[in-house]
């Protein structure tokens, strides 16, 4: 399949893309065909590889919206690093894909361009592909990973802030990398909370996912989270050291209880199970481990996300760029407040506009030790909890131990959400329930761990079902050999 | 013990606690201040745009990070870092091994991002002391910290409009704050001052606070001596030290009125200064006070400062101004007023090799063994002093110090006399661009002193006795001063080289 789409000229990819994209509405626009290229002598790595980009990511040719009213017109002056680094491996980024605002949201209906649509279908479904049920692409990043599953594009870049690559992976079928945090560049990448943010990479199989990886894995001066080389170094001796056959037959997989809450459904039981129960008879080791901090784990990320969130999200004051909503005649305008709050009550979204508001209640003077600063101590302890359960070290933490602990695991195995994808509109879009679906990741990104979801071979009838990898931070070789054992 | 073996520091301590102002008498007045010096770096804090000069050209100076572009992320200067250690351990401040950056959130046109990055929770340097002139115990600094500079904004009042220039946003700033050890406003411009020429000796800041790269907010209270300090009030953006005095003056005696009233109540307030009628105002009250939402900036993570990087930075410190004193009034056996002539011209500007202290050096070191304060009475009276008159400063100084030095060691040796050496300075400073040495201008000018057989003496002056028959018939009436303009004749016809002396000698036997 993926083959197909590489062999259409990329005007007629575009075409295609169009048709198919009516019933999908994965792209906020797409970018126009390359001129042909010269014939090069030397082939490049993602040569004419069609790629969809997550609108949160800057390109000087498109418009980067993040799906908010806000930026609605906005063009970025520069292109994002992993941008520079795609167009230098040869890909054809084919446009902009849609997200929820600002990355935040878990089913993609909170974008400005309204909610993304699930391509899947049954196998054992009657209906046209356009009259198919409709369900949720999953967020933040359902324009990404719907573009994959759609074969629109052989991959596609997204991001990751706590779970935004992964469950929309996990409702489209499609694999989905969070990579170890600080590994690719975020220069370009808007932030909804830096300590956070990862860019993820959507493909359709493990080999692509790799590809575009390895090409955007590179140290970047100007993001100063970027991993040192000395760091990335360190932490891929370590991993081959734990590792070293990368045999099924030495690979040790831990099983934490506290991703199997109550709330799973048997739909994402059952595979996840059998997924198990296959590496095990190939030889893989199961262990059964804890991780004891996992509960708090959730309330954490939304005081540290929102937090963060509420002062990205200062700058868009339609002061210098991006939306301005004039005030109403007779407006006393000496009081610059209601200039702010004019522009921001229109430009945002109803969800980030929660979320900002939550997040500055938790930077308050009053608030700021009981939830900030809490958090950020929940945050050392899930950190802690993934380092005694993995048998290659933290290299950095600040008392990184070179000794490979020999009864601790390589990787965590786990579902990457508690359901399939849910029906769009009858969704319960603000509730609990959809906070609760980001319960299975958000631990790995707290702890800037690589995550990776890849999908389960399921029956004719069922929706797509993803399984999490989580390895140790650096250890993105690892997860991904583990992700193409669950594929074969 | 007799008070007078007393160490001094105790006794200026006595005498301290019991300082009386005939201004407030009774009152102790108690002050502390905040400075913020911009960095006189290359580039700004955390993007590679260029620092700006004031009268630039609005936004030219501008990168996306400054204009808080989406996708932008900060990357720390070092040389920043750089000079806020040479300020840190000129202040005998402690550098913290770990320091980290905070976001301080608010509002306003000039602050694109909506954040500030500032070093709230973990400052780069804690501690430390500034001497000031008259206080024997230094001024203790409370912290250094590094922080981003705003956006300027400006408004015209007649077409209601803002503009907001970027050319600032972004440039680094040393938030230098002291404790409440100021006691007058004569200290708090004193302490200004050591700070302003501190800052420039080690080129850290330009610290003008005309041009805005050096601007105070003072913290006021009053309180009757012998009773604990009183409600302080802080004055915001002070941008003159006169002015800052003016408000500290202004202050003391609000605070005072309001004291004195029944209720006797400062309120803890926020004010600004209004430099027309010199007169503070209030801008909002402690409970109007905004939550500023400190939070740790998530990209910016630890600086760590190692040791080894204080000990390099040590090494290559500039001399600090009072360490000049000390030389000047040592090696050059300059007067104290002398050496604080020097060091004042230098804290009006930036220095360095431009410096006048640096000059002075040069003029004593490279020049012809003259004693010092021969050479300072060169430098200073003659030619700073034709500078002023025609409204120069030492900046604007044309000549280079082996010009001038060459100048110094014609008169020392005697190859030209000081009159003509002045004439000389002269003729030099009106046309700099000139390509002859002080020596083959002197030669041009005639002024190379001549031997006696080529210079007459005695034929000149009965020449000028006969030019001015009315003036010698004066002198003989017994108008003695009536000498100095026929000696004045002379000197003219011999362009100077004359010796004075000798000439008021002959005059006088030739009119007796």
């Amino acid at each position: 399949m993926r083959v197909s789409l590489t062999r259409l000229s990329p005007h007629r990819l575009r075409n295609a893309i169009r048709e198919k994209d009516s019933s999908v509405n994965a792209f906020i626009c797409m970018s126009p065909p390359p001129k042909s290229a010269p014939e090069r002598s030397q082939r490049l790595p993602l040569q004419d590889v069609a790629i969809g980009v997550k609108d949160m990511i800057c390109t000087s040719d498109m418009k980067t919206t993040s799906s908010s009213g806000m930026l609605r017109d906005f063009t970025s002056p520069f292109d994002a690093t992993v941008v520079t680094l795609l167009r230098e491996a040869g890909a054809d980024i084919v446009g902009k894909l849609n997200c929820d605002e600002f990355g935040m949201g878990s089913l993609n209906v909170h974008s400005v361009h309204g909610p993304v649509v699930n391509p899947f279908q049954p196998a054992s479904s009657t209906v046209q592909w356009e009259n198919r049920e409709k369900r949720s692409a999953g967020g933040s990043s359902g324009g990404s990973a719907a573009s994959v599953a759609a074969k629109m594009c052989s991959a596609a870049l997204s991001t990751d802030t706590g779970g935004s690559t992964r469950l929309p992976a996990s409702y489209c079928g499609v694999v989905g990398l969070k990579p170890s945090y600080g590994l690719i560049s975020r220069w370009g990448v808007i932030s909804f909370a830096d300590s956070l943010d990862c860019v993820g990479v959507m493909a359709g199989d493990i080999s692509t996912t790799r590809d575009v990886f390895d090409t955007l894995n590179v140290y970047d001066a100007r993001d100063p989270t970027s991993a040192s080389p000395d760091a990335r170094q360190r932490a891929s001796a370590a991993a081959t050291r734990a590792w070293s056959t990368s045999s099924l037959a030495d690979l040790r997989i831990g099983i934490p209880h506290e991703y199997f809450p109550s709330e799973l459904s048997d739909e994402v039981l059952t595979p996840v199970r059998a997924a198990i129960e296959r590496l095990k008879s190939r030889g893989a080791t199961i262990v059964p481990v804890s991780l004891p901090s996992t509960p708090y784990a959730l309330s954490a990320y939304y005081v540290i996300s929102s937090a963060e969130a509420s002062s990205n999200m200062a700058r868009y004051d339609g002061v210098q760029y991006g939306l301005h909503v004039p005030l109403p005649p007779g407006t006393n305008l000496t009081n610059t407040a209601s200039m702010y709050a004019r522009t921001r009550s229109v430009g945002f979204g109803a969800e980030v506009r929660k979320r900002i508001l939550l997040g500055t209640y938790a930077l308050t003077a009053d608030a700021f030790d009981n939830y900030f600063l809490q958090a950020q101590r929940i945050r050392q302890l899930v950190r802690a909890d993934f380092n005694r359960v993995f048998r290659v070290p933290d290299v950095l933490s600040s008392d990184p131990t070179d000794a490979v602990d020999g009864e601790g695991v390589d990787v965590l195995l786990h579902p990457s959400a508690i359901r399939t994808a849910p029906p769009l509109g009858a969704e319960d879009t603000d509730g609990l329930q959809t906070y609760v679906q980001d319960v299975l990741t958000v631990p790995a990104s707290l702890a800037g761990l690589p995550a990776l979801s890849v999908p389960l071979p399921t029956n004719d009838q069922d929706w797509p079902v993803g399984v999490s990898v989580v390895g140790q931070w650096g250890c993105d070789d690892t997860v991904l050999r583990v992700g193409q054992f669950l594929e074969s | 013990m007799l008070p007078s073996c007393r160490p001094s520091s105790f006794f200026a301590g006595r005498l301290r606690r019991a300082y009386h102002d005939q201004r407030w008498p009774g009152w102790q007045v108690v002050i502390g201040i905040e400075t913020h010096a911009q960095i006189k770096s290359r580039q700004k804090l955390f993007s590679d745009s260029f620092t700006s000069s004031l009268g630039e050209v609005p936004n030219i100076h501008v990168s996306p990070f400054d204009a808080a572009f989406p996708g932008t992320l900060p990357k720390l200067n070092q040389e920043c870092v750089d000079l806020a250690l040479r300020t840190a351990i000129a202040l005998g401040s402690n550098i913290q091994p770990r320091c980290s950056f905070d976001r301080k959130h608010y509002f306003y046109s000039d602050l694109p991002s909506g954040y500030q990055i500032t070093q709230h929770y973990a400052p780069i340097a804690l501690g430390g002391g500034l001497l000031i002139p008259n206080r024997d115990s230094p001024i203790r600094i409370k912290q250094i910290q590094l922080e981003q500079d705003t956006a300027k904004s400006t408004f015209e009042p007649r077409t209601r409009t803002s503009s907001i220039d970027l050319n600032r946003a972004g440039t680094g700033l040393l938030e230098i704050v002291t404790e409440p050890d100021l006691r007058s406003p004569e200290e708090a411009g004193a302490y200004v001052r050591a700070l302003q020429a501190m800052l420039r000796a080690i080129g850290a800041s330009d610290g003008n606070m005309e041009a805005g790269s050096l601007r105070c907010d003072v913290n006021v209270s009053v309180n009757p001596i012998g009773q604990p300090p009183g409600t302080r009030c802080e004055i915001k953006n002070l941008n003159s030290i006169k002015f800052m005095q003016f408000a500290i003056v202004f202050e003391v005696h609000r605070q005072r009125a309001l004291l004195s009233q029944a209720d006797a109540v400062v309120p803890q307030e926020t004010r600004g200064f209004n430099q027309d009628t010199l007169e503070t105002f209030k801008m909002r009250s402690k409970e109007e006070a905004p939550d500023y939402r400190y939070m740790p900036d998530p990209n910016l993570g630890v600086l760590s400062i190692a040791p080894e990087r204080i000990k390099s930075t040590v090494e290559i410190m500039p001399e600090l101004p009072w360490v000049t004193r000390i030389r000047l009034l040592r090696e050059y056996e300059l007067s104290e007023q002398d050496a604080d002539i020097l060091l004042n011209l230098d804290s009006g500007q930036e220095h360095g090799d431009g410096g006048a202290v640096a000059y002075f050096d040069r003029l004593c070191k490279d020049g012809p063994s003259v004693n010092p304060r021969v050479v300072f009475n060169w430098m200073v009276h003659e030619l700073l002093g034709r500078l002023h008159a025609a409204k120069l400063t030492f900046t604007d100084n044309p000549l280079s110090s082996s010009q001038l030095g060459e100048l110094i060691a014609l008169v020392n040796s005697a190859a030209i006399t000081g009159t003509s050496g002045k004439l000389l300075l002269r003729e030099m400073l009106a046309d700099s661009s000139s390509a002859l040495t002080p020596t083959e201008r002197a030669r041009s000018l005639n002024l190379l002193a001549a031997s006696s057989e080529q210079l007459d003496v005695s034929a000149l002056c009965a020449a000028a006795i006969a030019a001015l028959p009315s003036e010698a018939a004066a002198f003989k009436k017994g108008h003695k001063n009536v000498l100095n303009k026929i000696l004045g004749w002379v000197m003219k016809e011999s362009r100077g080289r004359a010796d004075s002396q000798q000439v008021r000698e002959c005059l006088i036997s030739l009119l007796h």
